[in-house]
C-alpha cells in the first residue's frame, strides 16, 4: 500500500478513497488479521462547529443495530483529540450504478437487486432504522456482485463519499426523494425508503430515472404527483410492482411486506437460508423420523452438573444486563418431565408453529421455520440435559436466522407452547405450586411423528 | 472512601489513566474511554458520586433496586479489589477484562474458581456448592429435596473432586472446567467486542494522541 502508516497500532492506513466536507475516506488494512476495511476520518472541530456531534453519536448507536450482509457494516469506532475514525467494510466493487451508465440492467439480475435492497432496507426498518437517503452512491457491490447500502444510519452527515476517490453531489435533486419529503413536512421514513427503492428498480430496468426534466422545477411537480411512465419493454409484472410503489400519497404505497409477497419479486428469491436440515442431518449422523418416548427411555440425556445448573439458571450471573436497556429473553427453563416427553412435546409446539423438525442427536433437537424471515429461515436449536432424576433443564439457541424473531419466537411462541411442561424460566420467579407435574397422560402418551425433509 | 478519588472519577479519564488501563487489559484506549462512559451512568443511577455501589450494580443487571441476589452479590465482592463496598473506575474496567472474549482461558479459570470458593479458602467446597444451589432453587422459585440436592452434588463431585478429599482446588477446578467448557461460557461477555459502537460518546470527550494528530494535515 503506497504511503500508508498505522493508525492505533491495529490499521494501516493508505490511499484516499474519496472526501467531502467534514471527511475523508481511506482504504485501510487491519494488520492482525490482513482484512480490508474502509476507514473514514471525520475532523471532530468542523463537526463541533456545526452542532452534529450529538447526531453523529445518535448515528453510530443506529449502526450498531443493523448487522446484516447487504449493509455496510461498521465494525468499530475511534477517536483522539481532534479525529474521529468509523472503521468499516471496504467494499471493493464499485457503484452499483456504474453498472447502469453502461446501460439497463437484464430483468433477472435488476431483480437481484432488488431483493437484496429489499431484504436490507426491511431488516433495517424491523430495528427502528430508516435511511431517508437511499440513492446510487449508497448502493455499492461486492466482488460477488452482492449489493451492499452504504452509509445506513450515516444519512445525516451532509455529504456522501464514495469509493472512487471523487466527490458527487446531487446537486440537490429530487430524483430519489419521496413526495412527502419534498413537501418538507412531517414523513415516515420507512414509507420514503420504499419510494426511494422503487425509484431504484425503475432505473434498473430502465437505465434512467422515472421522473427527469431539464427544468428543476418541472421535476419538483413530476414526483409530488408521481408522474412517470414506462418504457416499452418492462415486463407486465414490473410495471404493476413499481405502479405500487411509487404512489405519491404514502398511506397508500405498498408496504415491504406486500412487495416481499409479489410473485415477480420472489422470483428466484434467495434469502439469507439458514442451513438446510438435511444437510444437518448428514452431519450429525442422524436420520431419526419420529420421536417417540419408548424410544428415548433407553437413552439418558446429558448431566448438567451443579455448576452448570447455577450458570446458566442464575440471573445473577449473567452480565448483559449492564450492556442492555431490557432484560433478555430467557432460553433457558427446567421441567419435571422426563426428557423424552420434554423433546416430544417440543417437537410437537414446533410442527403447530408450522417449524419442521429433525432429531440431530439424542436430546437436542433442531427446529427450522418455514417462513423466510429477514435473515432467512430461522433455525433454533433445543437441548434437554438432566440434572438429577426428577429434574432436566432445557436450552434453546439460535442456530441461524434474525435475533429479533429468535427472541419474539422465545417469547411469543416457545412460552405459551410449552408452558404445561415448564417449571421456571431462567431469571424468571413463577410459583413452584402451579407447575403441573408430569405424570399423567399428557406426559407419557405421546409420540410425535416429524416430518421427513 | 476519599472524597477525592470520587471526584477524579467523575470526570472523564486522564489520558496518562486510559493508557495504563489499556496497556494492563485487553482493552484499547478509546475501549477504555467507552467504559467509562458505560461506567459513569451505572455508577450514578442513585449516588452521583462516581462510584458504583452494590445497589448500583444490582440495578444495572436486574433493573431492579430491591433485587437482592447472591450471585450479583458474589460478582460485585470480586469487582470490589480493594474491599470498601464501592467499586471505583480502574477496578470495574480491570475486573471486565476477564469477561473480555480475548481474555486467556487461565485468567478464566481463576475468576470462576473464585467466584465458587464463597468463603475464600482457596478450595470449592461442597458445603459452598450446596449453598448456592439452594440459593438459586430459592431465586427460581424451585423446590427439591435436599437428597435430590445431594444427588446433584455426588454426581458433581465424582466428576471434579478427582482427590476424593470434599473440595475442588485450583488444580482440579482446571481440569473439570477444560472437560465442561460449558461452565465458562458466563466469563465470556461478546459486548465486550464492540463497546466503542456500544457507547460511543467517548468520542466527544477522548484525550488519546495517535501519530494521525501530528499528521492532521494529510488527513
Amino acid at each position: 500500500m503506497e504511503e500508508c502508516h498505522t493508525v492505533f497500532g491495529k490499521y494501516e492506513m493508505g490511499r484516499l478513497l474519496g472526501k467531502g466536507t467534514f471527511a475523508k475516506v481511506y482504504y485501510g488494512k487491519q494488520i492482525s488479521t490482513g482484512e480490508n476495511v474502509a476507514i473514514k476520518v471525520i475532523n471532530k472541530e468542523q463537526v463541533r462547529k456545526e452542532g452534529m456531534m450529538e447526531q453523529i453519536k445518535r448515528e453510530i448507536s443506529v449502526m450498531r443495530l443493523v448487522r446484516h450482509p447487504n449493509v455496510v457494516e461498521i465494525k468499530e469506532v475511534m477517536a483522539t483529540k481532534t479525529k474521529i475514525f468509523f472503521v468499516m467494510e471496504y467494499v471493493r466493487g464499485g457503484e452499483l450504478f456504474a453498472k447502469i451508465s453502461k446501460g439497463k440492467l437484464k430483468e433477472d439480475l435488476a431483480r437481484k437487486y432488488f431483493q437484496q435492497l429489499i431484504s436490507a432496507v426491511d431488516y433495517c426498518h424491523s430495528r427502528g432504522v430508516s435511511h431517508r437517503d437511499l440513492k446510487p452512491e449508497n448502493l455499492l457491490l461486492d466482488e460477488d456482485e452482492n449489493l451492499k447500502i452504504s452509509d445506513f444510519g450515516l444519512s445525516a452527515l451532509p455529504e456522501q463519499l464514495r469509493y472512487d476517490g471523487l466527490l458527487h453531489t446531487q446537486c440537490g435533486t429530487p430524483a430519489y426523494v419521496a413526495p412527502e419529503v419534498l413537501r418538507k413536512k412531517g414523513y415516515d421514513g420507512s414509507k420514503a425508503d420504499i419510494w426511494s427503492c422503487g425509484v431504484v428498480l425503475y432505473v434498473l430496468l430502465a437505465g434512467f430515472l422515472p421522473f427527469q426534466h431539464e427544468n428543476l422545477m418541472t421535476m419538483y411537480n413530476k414526483v409530488l404527483r408521481a408522474e412517470f411512465e414506462f418504457p416499452p419493454w418492462f415486463s407486465p409484472d414490473s410495471k404493476r410492482l413499481i405502479s405500487k410503489i411509487l404512489v405519491a400519497d404514502p398511506s397508500k404505497r405498498t408496504a415491504i411486506s406486500a412487495i416481499a409477497r409479489v410473485s415477480w419479486f420472489r422470483k428466484g428469491f434467495s434469502s439469507l437460508s439458514a442451513p438446510d436440515l438435511c444437510q444437518l442431518e448428514k452431519q450429525e449422523d442422524a436420520v431419526t423420523v419420529t420421536v417417540t418416548e419408548e424410544e428415548n427411555n433407553s437413552k439418558v440425556p446429558k448431566f448438567f452438573n451443579a455448576f452448570e445448573f447455577i450458570s446458566s439458571m442464575s440471573s445473577g450471573f449473567d452480565l448483559s444486563g449492564l450492556f442492555e436497556s431490557k432484560r433478555k429473553t430467557a432460553t433457558v427453563f427446567t421441567s419435571k418431565c422426563s426428557a423424552a416427553a420434554i423433546v416430544a412435546k417440543i417437537a410437537a409446539a414446533a410442527r403447530g408453529l408450522s417449524f419442521r423438525v429433525a432429531e440431530v442427536k439424542d436430546f437436542k433437537i433442531r427446529l427450522q421455520g418455514a417462513a423466510e424471515g429477514r435473515k432467512g429461515r430461522l433455525a433454533v436449536t433445543a437441548e434437554v440435559f438432566e440434572v438429577a432424576p426428577e429434574v432436566a433443564v432445557v436450552e434453546f439457541s439460535k442456530s441461524a436466522g434474525d435475533t429479533l424473531e429468535y427472541a419474539k419466537f422465545c417469547e411469543e411462541d416457545v412460552r405459551p407452547a410449552l408452558k404445561d411442561i415448564v417449571w421456571t424460566w431462567q431469571g424468571d420467579a413463577t410459583c413452584a405450586a402451579n407447575v403441573p407435574a408430569c405424570h399423567g397422560e399428557e406426559c407419557h402418551k405421546q409420540v410425535v411423528v416429524v416430518s421427513t425433509i | 472512601m476519599g472524597c477525592m478519588n470520587s471526584k477524579s472519577v467523575r470526570k472523564f479519564p486522564a489520558r496518562e489513566d486510559s493508557l495504563d488501563l489499556a496497556a494492563e487489559t485487553a482493552f484499547t484506549v478509546n475501549e477504555v474511554e467507552a467504559l467509562f462512559v458505560l461506567f459513569r451512568s451505572i455508577s450514578n443511577s442513585i449516588v452521583n458520586d462516581g462510584l458504583l455501589s452494590k445497589e448500583e450494580f444490582q440495578l444495572a443487571i436486574f433493573k431492579n433496586k430491591k433485587k437482592d441476589n447472591i450471585f450479583a452479590n458474589r460478582i460485585f465482592d470480586l469487582f470490589d479489589v480493594k474491599k470498601l463496598g464501592v467499586v471505583d473506575f480502574e477496578d470495574f474496567v480491570r475486573s471486565l477484562n476477564v469477561f473480555h472474549p480475548n481474555a486467556s482461558l487461565k485468567d478464566k479459570i481463576a475468576f470462576s474458581f473464585r467466584l465458587y470458593d464463597l468463603h475464600n479458602t482457596g478450595f470449592i467446597e461442597r458445603p459452598e456448592v450446596k449453598e448456592m444451589l439452594i440459593a438459586l432453587l430459592f431465586e427460581s422459585d424451585m423446590k427439591l429435596a435436599d437428597d435430590v440436592i445431594e444427588t446433584i452434588l455426588d454426581k458433581t463431585f465424582v466428576e471434579a473432586d478427582l482427590k476424593q478429599d470434599g473440595k475442588i482446588d485450583t488444580e482440579e477446578w482446571e481440569t473439570f472446567v477444560k472437560r465442561n467448557p460449558s461452565v465458562l461460557k458466563i466469563m465470556t461477555l461478546p459486548y465486550l467486542r464492540d463497546i466503542t459502537i456500544s457507547f460511543p460518546s467517548f468520542i466527544f470527550n477522548s484525550t488519546n494522541v495517535e501519530r494521525v494528530d501530528e499528521t492532521s494535515t494529510r488527513l
